[in-house]
């Protein structure tokens, strides 16, 4: 055979091996439950995520002291298995409990919980839900790093740790007290870099120098290089007393800090894995050491992450899934196509015209049960540019509004018309609202301002991340804006990255946004507008609302402090530094045989309390939990 | 030989430095971030984000640190999905889009190349126009319109087919296919063109007039002449198969590189994407040059030089 004739041969054969190789190697055995989580996951860290698919996998195999009731999502024991709450309500005393386990056998004990949170604090880490750790005494102080230290604050200088150990453990620590900052040198612009300042710190009665600085970094005469001066953090307000006892101390009274326990920035991580193996080694399945109910034990880049139910959880023996699998899959419409044809059992965001179609039919099936939710869609307004800056203006936009076309049109689940930032499913709160669609008083005020019949008004810019569902509302505001006040609209998209740049920036007039809350409380939403906010992106500045959602955070009496907080959104929705469009509804399809998954306000699903029941009639009045009415 | 091995080495090298030249200040001119998010950063923290990934230096010294890191072969951490670095990811992906890449490309090859001769043969028949008009509306056609159609009928109206995903046999023919009927109605056009050209040259003629079959005069004497113009094809086409097809792979949830390019570059993943650049680069070049070797093999008549 001459090499003409047995080369192509040869490539067809090693072709098709290795085809035959890419799809083989990754067989597994079929998951006992299958669902849909969205797009790929950032992290398993819990310190680094803050997406709903990443808070699916980690509240899934990490812990906290408590953890969510899959019914109502209030607190239960956790990791904890009592606690104690001081006569302030500001410190709280855990009892971890003894049964507690790693995946890797060792015991869960209070040094893991210092361990985790400090390390949540730390700036290095750069958490974005470091500020869920502010509550903790010193512990905005702790992550604000050089910015957040005053003279004679204590500190800790942490100098740099030897080069050839893992980029997770820290360097050795030297206490003492701060003298004094000395800001960098300026650059063109004016500002000095962070990393230029020099800290001069009194460590056992020497006065030394130091800068954040490689340790082969060229450093003027007497200062020494370090990682980062902080304040100190054996002042911060957790403690270990014994193996088994922590205890808390927060700055102010907070009374969702049980709820916030839960949420998985707050779970804690394995030292010795993270130190072993380094970041982000420690994270592959391998390697990865966990404390909830599940273990991560395959992880496949936008394909699946398989979790397997841990031998060692406390609650193990009401855990029913053996294995299950979070696809990731960014397309909605093969989403849905997997759930129709049996391969999921729950998919979490479906296309529009899929639900409407659903929740047509007469009765709407059981796989579809939209229930609000605790998310605000809204427009921000730049208070800062004219015609926007005048309340007028504002007040007039919002009345001219007709939420209900834009619900009934636009979205298709059955959102509900949003007048007020906080929704009013809010439990134990009033939502303030501000008065309902009226074109006649809009043109009125609109008048006011200087714009009879829209006359003059410059044209009003609608900004949104592009996105069809997002385009669709803002024409009909465009539409609705054109007709009752006669002024000129233009809509303007952007990709999602850059739209938040130009969000951050305040280059817009109107801006989409919505707004989920991370715990549940209206302080989640109020104090997103507080002056200078790193949210607040509208420019909208009060001291008297600044004052309020300040007082309210000191206040130990429950209804004086939503009482305040009520307060706060009146002038909120007196001035409308944002105009509220709608609330959401959840918009889930479960498989009528999935059991122990509860609708919730927080549209938060533990997996730890699902199962699969097949003698379930599919299409009897509400077979599973999932399709009764919300408690 | 070895001088255009040499030169063409040369070539590649500086390809490689100009793609990366451009991306890096291109991804770096548009708004945003790896550090954008819907929940800002407080400064301190988007401080130390920055000082993580080094983009709190000047532009020119990330650039170099970053050219340096890509020439000893660490193309760095993935900035988006925070527990890779982008060889990993690369790694899991492009095993996954090559595969599905050959499977297409041998369905579009053996479906062009045959409808190819088809054509050219019996010119003008109905059996020429017909598969024209089906090359036509193939190219012509997006190919999520073929994958939505393919999974129309062969998922919902004739199961025999699972809808999405990746680790059978059986999920692999869908993509496989939809992905393909581009490249076959490309590779059929390219082939009765070629082919028709072929037939009219003197050493056909010779070839029939020796009394040689039908057959043997197509295939034997014919086709490796015309099969010149869809190598030159098939370069460029393999390289883009390779790294995957976007629209596929979304559709058809496969976990391939595709997809990564685009959320990459959207999600300002600077490194992530600065790697996929450089690897389509690197494919396309090496492609290019097979294809340029096998011309020798098929006509005896190229130099290489």
């Amino acid at each position: 055979m001459s090499a003409r004739t047995w080369f192509p041969l040869l490539l067809i054969v090693l072709a098709l091996s290795g085809v035959a190789w890419a799809v083989l190697r990754v067989q597994l055995p079929p998951a006992d439950f299958t669902f849909v989580n969205e797009s790929e996951v950032a992290s398993v860290d819990p310190a680094l995520i803050t997406g709903v698919p990443e808070g699916r996998i980690c509240s899934a195999i990490f812990e906290g002291l408590t953890r969510n009731r899959s019914d109502n999502l209030e607190p239960e024991l956790g990791m904890a298995s009592s606690w104690e709450i001081s006569d302030d309500r500001r410190t709280y005393t855990f009892h971890i409990r003894p049964d507690a386990e790693w995946s890797n056998g060792e015991p869960v004990t209070a040094h893991d919980f210092q361990y985790s949170l400090r390390r949540l604090l730390d700036p290095l880490t750069a958490s974005r839900y470091a500020y869920l750790a502010w509550y903790i005494k010193n512990g905005k102080r702790y992550t604000s790093g050089g910015s957040g230290l005053a003279e004679g604050d204590p500190v800790e200088v942490e100098l740099n740790p030897p080069a050839d150990v893992p980029n997770t453990v820290r360097g050795k620590l030297q206490y003492g007290t701060l003298v004094r900052v000395d800001a960098g040198k300026p650059d063109a612009a004016g500002e000095s870099n962070a990393r230029d300042r020099v800290y001069v710190v009194e460590i056992d009665g020497k006065v030394r120098q130091f800068q954040a600085a490689d340790e082969d970094q060229l450093l003027p005469e007497g200062i020494e290089p370090c990682r980062q001066v902080l304040f100190e953090s054996r002042k911060l307000g957790i403690r270990v007393i014994d193996d088994l006892t922590l205890e808390i101390e927060l700055e102010n009274p907070t009374p969702y800090w049980l709820d916030l326990l839960a949420f998985y920035p707050l779970a804690p991580v394995n030292k010795g894995c993270l130190e072993k193996y380094g970041a982000p080694a420690w994270t592959r399945p391998e390697n990865i050491v966990t404390n909830g109910a599940f273990l991560l034990t395959e992880r496949r880049l936008r394909d699946r992450i398989r979790l397997t139910r841990s031998p060692v959880y406390w609650d193990r023996d009401n855990v029913r899934l053996n294995v299950i699998d979070a696809l990731s899959i960014d397309d909605r419409t093969t989403a849905v196509n997997l759930y129709l044809t049996g391969k999921a059992d729950w998919v979490t965001a479906p296309p529009p015209v899929v639900l409407r179609e659903m929740l047509a039919k007469k009765p709407p099936p059981n796989d579809v049960k939209p229930v609000p939710q605790l998310t605000t869609y809204y427009y921000m307004v730049n208070t800062t540019r004219p015609p926007v800056n005048d309340v007028r203006v504002r007040r007039a936009l919002s009345l001219a509004l007709d939420r209900e076309e834009i619900t009934r049109v636009a979205t298709a689940a059955g959102e509900v018309p949003a007048f007020s930032l906080v929704p009013p499913a809010m439990p134990g709160y009033k939502s303030q609202s501000f008065p309902p669609r009226n074109p006649e008083l809009a043109r009125k005020l609109l008048a006011e301002a200087g714009y009879p019949g829209g006359r003059g008004f410059p044209k009003l810019e609608i900004h949104y991340n592009t996105d069809q569902g997002h385009q669709a509302i803002a024409e009909l505001a465009r539409k609705q804006w054109q007709r009752e006040l006669g002024i000129n609209v233009t809509l303007r998209n952007e990709e999602w990255a850059s739209a938040q740049d130009t969000q951050q920036q305040m280059d817009y007039m109107l801006s989409r946004r919505s707004w989920t809350g991370d715990y549940l409380d209206p302080n989640t939403y109020l104090d997103l507008f507080v002056t200078d906010g790193e949210n607040n992106s509208t420019g909208f500045s009060n001291a008297e609302y600044d004052q309020l959602i300040a007082d309210a955070a000191r206040e130990p009496d429950e209804t004086k402090r939503m009482h305040m907080l009520e307060r706060a959104e009146r002038i909120l929705m007196d001035q409308l530094p944002i105009i509220p469009i709608y609330y959401y509804v959840s918009r889930n399809l479960v498989k009528p045989y999935v059991r122990g998954w509860y609708n919730n306000l927080q549209d938060i699903h533990p997996l730890n309390t699902i199962w699969i029941d097949h003698s379930v009639d599919m299409n009897a009045p509400q077979p599973n939990e999932y399709s009764r009415e919300l408690p | 030989m070895t001088g255009f091995i040499v030169r063409r080495m040369l070539a590649m090298v500086t390809t490689l430095w100009v793609v990366f030249t451009v991306s890096f200040f291109l991804m770096r001119a548009v708004p945003g971030g790896p550090y954008s998010g819907d929940r800002n950063l407080p400064p301190e923290i988007e401080e130390n984000f920055k000082h993580r990934y080094r983009l709190d230096l000047p532009l020119h010294e990330q650039y170099l640190v970053q050219l340096t890191d890509a020439v000893t072969g660490d193309l760095g951490m993935s900035q988006r999905l925070y527990d890779f670095n982008v060889n990993q990811v690369i790694a899991q992906g492009l095993p996954i889009s090559a595969a599905l890449g050959i499977l297409a490309m041998a369905f579009a090859l053996t479906l062009g190349i045959t409808a190819g001769i088809v054509s050219a043969a019996y010119r003008g028949s109905i059996a020429d126009v017909a598969l024209m008009s089906v090359a036509t509306i193939g190219i012509a056609l997006p190919s999520f319109v073929v994958a939505g159609l393919a999974i129309l009928l062969f998922v919902f109206m004739i199961p025999i087919f699972p809808a999405a995903g990746w680790g059978t046999f059986r999920q692999l023919v869908l993509p496989a296919v939809c992905l393909g009927a581009l490249y076959a109605a490309e590779i059929a056009r390219i082939t009765r063109t070629s082919m028709l050209d072929v037939l009219s040259q003197d050493h056909i003629r010779t070839a029939r007039a020796k009394g040689l079959g039908q057959a043997a005069v197509l295939l034997r004497h014919a086709l490796p002449g015309a099969l010149l113009p869809v190598v030159s094809f098939l370069g460029p086409a393999t390289a883009g198969i390779l790294t995957g097809s976007v629209v596929i792979e979304k559709i058809f949830a496969i976990p391939g590189l595709g997809w990564h390019f685009v959320q990459a570059a959207l999600q300002r993943d600077y490194t992530l994407t600065m790697g996929l650049v450089l690897l389509y680069t690197f494919l396309l070049f090496t492609l290019n040059f097979l294809v340029d070797l096998s011309y020798r093999i098929l006509d005896p008549r190229v130099e290489l030089s």
